[in-house]
């Protein structure tokens, strides 16, 4: 008797213990000490069953059958998945398909996605800037380089329009402030220059442009895009078919009731 | 420490790889879980299978929890939606009350989904579980049977029985652990060999 006493005390403590784990009343470490003594200990792990037992029976939950198929039934599936943790590499090699393996896959493939993420645009941008870099090079090592690397800098913008008569799209190009680099320039493009006869606007569809850009553009832009064309140097008035806008393009934004952006708006009308 | 945190310490340990930990959750909450399916489904049987179902999706998807929310309210959420998955993948409603019942076939149709077709055995043996238990409670003395209804039936904390009990935390613990061992006793003289798995209940 006096043998036994000490271990049912134990084995009380422990019971009891078990019974504050269950109702999550005992404390973290104490948890975790029964925890890892519930893994091997079966018999603890039926009156834990029992215990949930007792419960269910008590709220008398209808149509509940007291028993523990599920738990049985999961355990069986379970013993098929894999192991998390530690042991989770383990596991991992035996089957492709299983989730462990798919987390640590696609955790492996976030980190390479994420690296390349950030790598191809440097790539790119250090190729484009190599490129440049040999490019003024080039040109500097040229005769009368030096004029063309300028010329090059300064260089009108070209734009592609869409004009609405037009299914195709053409090009326009920015008529320079400075008719000196247009002489200079003009022949290495393919479109005509600035100025040239095809470009110049008939009467009626420049009139019917400075309509159709006045549904759009506040007053000033207005004022100052009219003055643009009637007072305008022979150059700025070269406006070519192409660079009528379509009349669904608004022009009033906020930037353009500048009068250089208007100017830019009636000269190489986007 | 909460309900939630102990369940916490039992999903940190499958998390580390200890499966049996899982074991330890699903018994907690099997019966729970197959009480919530059967919303959903009228059959035990098929609540039983959608709540399996539910407890091994959780298992897969139990790297991702980081106990933002208590595991019952996550394995809650779980169980929904493969209740509703399952019903939405068999085209039919949750409930059947908006069938003809004037019409005989059909209200056999709804009385066979309506009645347990759960094994004979099994509605037995719950039968004769919650009478053991009912019995067992009412041979209790008043305070420990006053302790293990108020957890039980009213979810109350130790702290809250010990308010309403005027007692300390200590002695709550002590009397819901003594109503739940005796209990348990008079279910283990009835078992042999106790009830911790069908095998050996049936």
């Amino acid at each position: 008797m006096n043998e036994e006493h000490p271990s049912s005390e134990r084995h009380g403590e422990r019971d009891s213990q078990l019974s504050a784990m269950f109702d999550g009343e005992l404390t973290a470490a104490e948890c975790e000490l029964l925890a890892r003594r519930l893994v091997r200990d079966e018999a603890l792990r039926g009156q834990w069953s029992r215990y949930a037992l007792i419960g269910a029976a008590l709220r008398a939950e209808r149509g509940v059958v007291l028993h523990d198929r599920v738990a049985w039934r999961v355990q069986s599936a379970i013993a098929q998945e894999p192991t998390y943790g530690d042991s989770a590499s383990a596991d991992a090699n035996v089957s492709a398909s299983r989730p462990a393996v798919v987390a640590q896959s696609s955790g492996a493939l976030t980190r390479e996605n994420r690296w390349m993420r950030f790598a191809r645009p440097a790539f790119g941008a250090g190729i484009a800037a190599g490129v440049a870099a040999l490019s003024i090079l080039w040109l500097r090592g040229q005769p009368g380089g030096e004029s063309q690397v300028l010329a090059a800098a300064e260089a009108p913008v070209q734009h592609i329009v869409l004009a609405p008569e037009a299914a195709a799209p053409r090009v326009a190009m920015t008529t320079p402030q400075n008719p000196r680099e247009t002489a200079g320039t003009s022949g290495d493009y393919s479109t005509p220059p600035a100025g040239s006869t095809n470009s110049l606007a008939p009467p009626a569809r420049l009139a019917n442009y400075v309509v159709a850009h006045s549904e759009y553009s506040g007053p000033l832009s207005r004022r100052l895009a009219l003055s643009g064309l009637v007072a305008g140097e022979p150059g700025n008035d070269a406006m070519a078919d192409d660079a009528i806008p379509p009349a669904d393009q608004k022009t009033d934004h906020p930037k353009n009731d500048h009068p250089k952006n208007e100017k830019r708006v009636a000269t190489d009308a986007p | 420490m909460t309900v939630e945190e102990s369940d916490l310490v039992l999903v940190k340990r499958v998390q580390r790889g200890d499966k049996s930990a899982f074991d330890l959750l699903v018994r907690k909450y099997q019966h729970k879980v197959v009480k919530l399916v059967l919303r959903y489904v009228r059959n035990p049987a098929e609540a039983e299978d959608i709540a399996q179902e539910a407890f091994i999706k959780a298992y897969r998807a139990l790297p991702q929890f980081r106990g933002d929310s208590a595991f019952y309210t996550w394995m809650y959420r779980i169980a929904i939606n493969t209740a509703k998955n399952s019903l939405a993948s068999r085209d039919r409603s949750p409930i059947a009350y908006d069938l003809d019942l004037t019409d005989p076939e059909e209200s056999h149709s709804v009385q066979t989904k309506l009645q347990d077709p759960d094994t004979p055995e099994g509605m037995a043996l719950t039968e004769e579980i919650r009478g053991i238990v009912n019995s067992a409670i009412e041979g209790l003395p008043e305070e420990l049977k006053t302790a293990i209804v108020l957890r039980e039936l009213d979810g109350l904390s130790y702290e809250e029985i010990a308010a309403a009990m005027e007692c300390p935390v200590g002695t709550v613990r002590s009397r819901i652990f003594r109503a739940r061992e005796a209990i348990d006793k008079r279910l283990r003289e009835v078992f042999e060999g106790g009830l911790g798995r069908t095998e050996e209940m049936v």
